[in-house]
């Protein structure tokens, strides 16, 4: 069956980051639809609205009530922005980069309207530093639609006024929160600020800030360009439009694909990734980013979208699915997920900066032999100690999430991990994941 | 104001001030780390759990210093579930802490150790190797630091952003590598660095000079006022079984120094400790300055009076107002020292001015004197009294002992004086050996109290004044 995609559709093109490739395939229309077509920011903010589009960076918030909650300027006319969270960074999550690699214009035509919703003047990307390539061609697009009149003083020769300004981060995971990610374009350090207050009244530099996901606004233009209605044809009534999956792990075609929300993990799976690879059997699978935790096998047939997930006791987060064969160590696949939360914390928070450590250290004893059976009671205390809504941001949730799964879900392995004093798929393991492991 | 309901009590907030704010006010103990009344909150330590119902919303748990108060909150600080996220937040904040409390100087009056006992768990479940940083980094002439107390919540980072105005010292690292430093590793600098050791809520940051010199549950502690400068920052004087000043400390006072001391005044008390007092009374005989009973040296100088008539007197800036008012009324002339400004004049605390009670003894008729001034003055008198704490110093005992023998000098000071003009000297008590009131610059009160008894014979300035007075004055006219 042929699913109808959009986001992706300018990708395989030659040459698709240009600002001639991107203009011959509808590129710019949706902007100068609402500039010349007579729009009110009003106007396109209630068209985003009623095309039931979520932020796409893991929340899955109402872009359109997002958008909606920024201050008017006839109150408040402090100066105001947007941030272009593209700092890509929870693990198994390469969305954005295939985006900002081969559509950066996309996401240029989506701030711009973006800035016109909200009446924002400037705007700023944040791309993580590892992401040089999707930096340099965002950049190069926006230079390009500067030259074409699309990005600085009266765009299309109208009175709407917008700069786009680059920012590379330093590859911190936390400066992809948004609160984080502020305080990181200010200058300082990517501390997560606690909330209330809300970006929308107190952002950067203390002015009215919305920070949306690069493929959120991605989707922007195509909403605008083809309407609402069309729009709300795809993904499911509560979950509308396509989304980007990333796929990896031990599968045969891992990659990015862009699906509608509500197929079954199963049919991710196997119709896009070409099921487990080597023949092998699924063991266990992430649904959403390593944050969301291990499901067991038994989890596939899960309907892929914020609720469905949410009854299996996971989440969607960024769509990022990994996917484990049977001689894989789930303890191990923890043992690496929590030490990247460990060493990711910004450590502002008991909770957060000292249960990461906690854990990471327990995963590393256990899948080395020197773990107990009270690690096991250990691990979810802890975890319960550190989440839910605990800490000033999610970062310690991420942590205590992964962990409650394998609890939950791998009970068997954690115990079989202290009995064996060790892993019992060592000898499954391939040599040289032996010496890594052992490193 | 606005109205909430604190504990199943309604009690007034102010709504400018977070709900932890409220709490304390109202005398329900919310325990806190990273906030501090006199800092920005930051809410990362997440220790202040309360129970906070809203309107329609169901309870919740958050923290009291990030939450503003809103009219008709009710506000549980009791509610089980806050006392489990407090537990909960304790096991985190020990599982890498030292737990060297019997060597550190903060136990007895370390929050970490009292939250521990009121809320925590008696035993720790972690087995890992704590965290291994340097214990004893100096961080310059004042404070030093140990990363591994520390629980990072910055009030020392924040204090120096946001009073002297000046970033000094700052989280680097990520995470639980985190730890407090300066920048670039320079040692800290001013005048203000010994109030983040009173604000560290462990015992990270410590003063060198109070580092392993006492425990702190062997100091008596008194309420006084700081005399180092006019401003008059009123302190808690903390004294070591009763003998030593080991430590002066900003007492919060919101209208003249908030929470803070400025570091010359935190380390004033060298003067107040030195030994060899004028313990009673010492008269001029052949054999130089001889001990004697001080109420016949009292006697001795109302005879003086009597003879001479009323003196000039020579005060120190230190005299209290009521020692002030009775030294006034005998005098014939009324002045004091006013020494020459001081370079650490700054626009946060230090005026510059040395004299903590210029403003009370000029109100009392006293007329400020540079000490050569003073010294002149003297040289031309038959009769004078120098009278108060530093007075001999003030003037500079050389100076004074180029003073002709005929002047009849009575001393009341701290220390002997001992120059050949001195007739009669008599022992006072010190700043924390008594009672009274100074005026500071802005003339607002600032109350002295006994932090430790004077040395024996040794009585209160006022008493003495008070004698005198009685014994100078004719005995017709007491009659």
């Amino acid at each position: 069956m042929t699913r109808e995609t959009y986001l992706l559709s300018r990708t395989a093109l030659p040459n698709s980051h240009t600002l001639d490739v991107y203009r011959a395939h509808g590129g710019y229309r949706a902007l100068e639809k609402i500039l010349k077509g007579g729009y009110t920011p009003a106007q396109v903010i209630q068209l985003v609205k009623d095309s039931g589009l979520r932020g796409r960076g893991g929340a899955g918030f109402s872009t359109g009530l997002k958008w909606s909650f920024m201050p008017d300027p006839a109150k408040d006319p402090r100066p105001r922005y947007l941030a272009v969270n593209a700092d890509e960074s929870e693990p198994g999550t390469c969305k954005d980069r295939v985006l900002m690699e081969k559509d950066p214009h996309g996401l240029v035509e989506g701030v711009l309207i973006a800035c016109f919703a909200m009446r924002v003047q400037a705007a700023y990307i944040y791309v993580r530093g590892e992401y040089r390539l999707p930096h340099d061609r965002v950049a190069a697009a926006v230079a390009e639609a500067r030259k074409a009149g699309l990005v600085g003083k009266n765009i299309l020769g109208t009175d709407f006024s917008c700069e786009i300004f680059m920012h590379k981060g330093a590859g911190a995971y936390i400066c992809g929160e948004e609160t984080g990610l502020m305080e990181s374009l200010e200058g300082k350090r990517g501390h997560p600020r606690p909330k209330p207050p809300f970006p929308a009244g107190f952002g950067l530099w203390g002015q009215p800030t919305t920070v949306n996901n690069v493929e959120t606004l991605q989707n922007v233009p195509f909403v605008i360009d083809r309407g609402p209605d069309w729009f709300k044809t795809m993904g499911t009534p509560k979950s509308p439009g396509n989304v980007l999956v990333g796929i990896s792990g031990h599968v045969e075609r891992p990659g990015v694909y862009e699906v509608p929300l509500g197929l079954s993990a199963r049919t991710l799976l196997e119709e896009y990734a070409g099921g487990i690879w080597k023949g092998r059997k699924l063991k266990a699978w992430i649904p959403g980013g390593s944050s969301t935790g291990l499901l067991p096998a038994s989890a596939i047939d899960v309907k892929m979208d914020h609720d469905g997930l949410r009854e299996a006791g996971s989440m969607l987060g960024t769509v990022s699915m990994i996917f484990l064969d049977e001689t894989a160590c789930t303890v191990r696949a923890m043992k690496v997920i929590s030490r990247f939360y460990d060493h990711e914390s910004c450590g502002q928070c008991s909770q957060c900066r000292e249960g990461t450590q906690w854990l990471a250290q327990i995963f590393a004893r256990l899948e080395h032999g020197q773990g107990r059976m009270e690690d096991i009671e250990l691990l979810s205390s802890l975890a319960n100690g550190m989440a839910p809504a605990k800490t000033i941001c999610a970062l310690a949730d991420a942590a205590a999430i992964p962990t409650h799964a394998i609890v939950k879900n791998f009970r068997a392995e954690l115990e079989a991990h202290v009995t064996h004093k060790g892993c019992p798929l060592a000898d499954a393991h391939a040599p040289h994941e032996l010496e890594e492991a052992h490193a | 104001m606005t109205k909430i309901i604190l504990d199943g009590r309604e009690v007034e907030a102010d709504p400018k001030k977070p709900l932890i704010a409220a709490c304390h006010q109202h005398a329900a103990h919310v325990p806190m780390y990273c906030y501090h009344p006199g800092l920005s909150p930051v809410g990362s330590c997440r220790i202040c759990q309360v129970e906070v119902k809203q309107g329609e919303m169901p309870a919740r748990v958050t923290v009291a210093c990030r939450t503003p108060v809103a009219e008709g909150m009710i506000v549980n600080t009791e509610a089980p579930k806050a006392h489990e996220a407090r537990r909960q937040c304790l096991e985190f904040l020990l599982k890498n802490h030292p737990l060297d409390c019997p060597i550190c100087d903060k136990a007895g009056e370390c929050d970490l150790q009292d939250y521990s006992f009121a809320e925590g768990q008696g035993q720790g479940r972690s087995v890992e190797p704590r965290r291994k940083l340097e214990k004893r980094k100096s961080l310059g002439d004042v404070i030093v630091l140990d990363q591994e107390r520390c629980i990072l919540y910055s009030r020392c980072v924040r204090f120096f952003e946001e009073i002297p105005k000046k970033a000094q010292l700052t989280v680097a690292g990520l995470g639980s590598r985190s730890y407090i430093t300066t920048f670039a590793d320079r040692p800290l600098e001013g005048n203000y660095q010994g109030n983040v050791a009173d604000i560290c809520p462990v015992g990270a940051l410590t003063l060198k000079e109070f580092r392993f010199q006492a425990r702190v549950w062997n100091l008596t502690k008194a309420p006084s006022t700081c005399g180092e400068c006019s401003r008059g920052c009123s302190i808690t004087v903390e004294v070591l079984r009763r003998q030593e000043v080991k430590r002066l400390r900003p007492r919060p006072n919101p209208q003249v120094n908030r929470y803070w001391m400025c570091d010359h005044g935190r380390f004033s008390f060298d003067g107040l400790n030195t030994p060899g007092r004028l313990a009673g009374a010492l008269v001029r005989g052949t054999r130089g300055l001889e001990p004697l009973e001080p109420h016949t040296a009292l006697d001795a100088l109302a005879n003086l009076m009597r003879v001479h008539g009323a003196p000039l007197v020579v005060a120190s800036p230190w005299l209290t107002q009521e020692e002030g008012k009775l030294l006034a009324a005998l005098a014939g002339e009324a002045t004091f020292v006013s020494p020459p400004p001081s370079a650490l004049k700054d626009d946060l605390l230090h005026t510059g001015d040395p004299c903590p009670n210029r403003r009370g003894l000029s109100e009392l008729g006293f007329a400020p004197l540079a000490a050569a001034e003073a010294l002149t003055k003297l040289a031309g008198q038959g009769f004078a009294l120098l009278v108060g704490e530093r007075i001999g110093a003030l003037l500079g005992r050389e100076a004074l002992a180029t003073l002709p023998a005929g002047l009849r000098l009575v001393v009341l000071d701290t220390h002997p004086l001992d120059v050949p003009a001195s007739e009669l000297e008599l022992g006072v008590p010190n700043a924390v050996e008594r009672t009274g009131t100074w005026l500071n610059v802005d003339g607002i009160e600032g109350r002295l109290s006994i932090a430790r008894s004077a040395p024996p014979g040794v009585a209160p300035l006022t008493r003495t004044l008070e004698e005198l007075a009685r014994r100078a004055t004719p005995a017709e006219a007491a009659r």
